[in-house]
């Protein structure tokens, strides 16, 4: 599982540890039953306070997306899928990003939206291009 | 997990009116440290804000003018030397003192003042740390002597480690393997931590409470999401000839104008002061959260931060 944190965002850590896992779930990087890593070696990877991973853990736990299976390890509930609810959830994080950065340049919801699906239309039409770009890039 | 031994509730360390001056220079002024049990607290504050002597105070290596310290419920001037034994220390400058040993033979040195050393431990950080043990100490680079010193205080698992700007004089790399290396020991050990940075930013991943001196006095101590939460940057939209009422003016850091639009940092909860500005005739255009470090610096004079 690849997490990885935004000293400069301002949400708390642990919070961006649990969106990390949630969205590796939504993306299907991590599926049910996989072992997530232990508190020790996340904190060391991430290099932030045990603590803050056993909060992050702790609320995943809560919600049900992941278990502790004692003597064994932390790992992803059998029953957890990549559903509607998460991916709302994940879209609704990346629009209020989006908002606020409108929002900071004058822009309201309406333009934004309409710049969006401008965008989205005009990449969709070049898409050949990018694709093959991509691929350069790979 | 055990609380500190005597009456000093949960916490770990704590001072009581602080005070000290150097040649009428004030170096603390009536601080009031409190780091509870089980928290990596990071002190920051410029160069001269007056750390390094609250760890020397800790240490016992400074007496007070006034005021009192403990760490363990234990008074630090009365008995220092139990203090000691239970605290892993980084100080502030680089010397050992012991030049003409090897780091190997000082490890040995050190190892017969604490019962709890793990010999095992000492040689797997040491190895982290890319130590050479045959190398003298006296022949030790800056950064190559931080790392020694960072074994020494780790090497007993303490219940307290105190680390006065630990980082300084790592490089980047060296830095963030330190901080790994912290976060496994934390994870294995249950230990306080008080730590000194005049850079947040290099410890902040692992921080969970902030204190911020200036000039010698501790002008804020919180747990850092309640520093993130109630330290906002308000954008807002003032009528002609518009003033601050007071009760804002006082939770006011740092404030700058652009023509009818005001940015000011305040203190608050978020819903509390917006609707104080609003009273004041104020319009309210944007409230940013800050990162740990902006929020903290926000509590310095705006010259010092970089």
């Amino acid at each position: 599982m690849l997490v990885s944190l935004n000293p400069r965002d301002a949400r708390p850590l642990y919070l961006q540890i649990v969106d990390e896992v949630r969205r590796a779930i939504v993306l299907g990087t991590l599926r049910p039953e996989d072992p997530l890593p232990s508190v020790r070696e996340l904190a060391s990877q991430l290099v932030v306070n045990p603590r803050t991973v056993s909060q992050a853990y702790q609320e995943l736990e809560r919600d049900g997306v992941i278990y502790v299976k004692r003597g064994q390890g932390t790992f992803v509930s059998p029953n957890v899928q990549p559903d509607d609810r998460e991916r709302r959830a994940l879209s609704r994080e990346v629009a209020l990003r989006a908002l606020r950065d409108a929002r900071r340049n004058g822009l309201g919801v309406d333009e934004l939206v309409k710049s969006i699906r401008e965008v989205a239309a005009e990449e969709e039409s070049a898409e050949p291009a990018s694709a093959a770009k991509q691929g350069d890039r790979e | 997990m055990t609380h500190a031994d005597s009456g000093a509730g949960a916490f770990v360390v704590a001072t009581y009116g602080l005070s000290k001056r150097y040649r009428g220079e004030t170096a603390l002024a009536g601080v009031d440290l409190r780091v509870p049990e089980g928290a990596v607290y990071v002190l920051v504050g410029a160069n001269g804000a007056g750390k390094s002597t609250t760890f020397k105070v800790l240490m016992n290596l400074e007496r007070p003018d006034s005021g009192t310290a403990q760490v363990l419920g234990l008074d630090t001037a009365r008995r220092g030397a139990e203090v000691r034994a239970q605290v892993g220390y980084v100080p502030e400058h680089h010397g050992h003192g012991y030049g003409w040993m090897t780091c190997g033979r000082l490890l040995q040195h050190v190892a017969v003042y604490y019962p709890a050393w793990e010999p095992t431990y000492a040689e797997h950080l040491s190895r982290a740390f890319g130590l050479r043990l045959d190398k003298k100490v006296g022949t030790l680079s800056k950064g190559e002597s931080r790392r020694l010193q960072l074994v020494l205080a780790l090497a007993h698992r303490p219940r307290v480690l105190l680390l006065d700007e630990p980082t300084d004089g790592l490089d980047p790399v060296v830095r963030n393997r330190t901080l790994a290396l912290l976060a496994e020991h934390l994870a294995d050990t249950p230990t306080t931590v008080l730590v000194s940075t005049h850079h947040l930013h290099e410890v902040e991943s692992l921080a969970d409470h902030v204190g911020v001196l200036r000039d010698g006095r501790l002008v804020a101590q919180l747990p850092c999401d309640e520093l993130q939460r109630t330290v906002r940057r308000y954008r807002v939209e003032v009528p002609e000839r518009w003033e601050a009422p007071p009760e804002l003016q006082a939770a006011g850091l740092r404030r700058s104008h652009a023509g009818r639009e005001l940015q000011w940092t305040l203190v608050g909860e978020e819903r509390e002061v917006t609707e104080r500005l609003a009273r004041s005739g104020a319009h309210v255009r944007e409230v940013t959260s800050l990162g740990l470090e902006d929020a903290a610096l926000a509590f310095l004079p705006e010259e010092l931060s970089p």
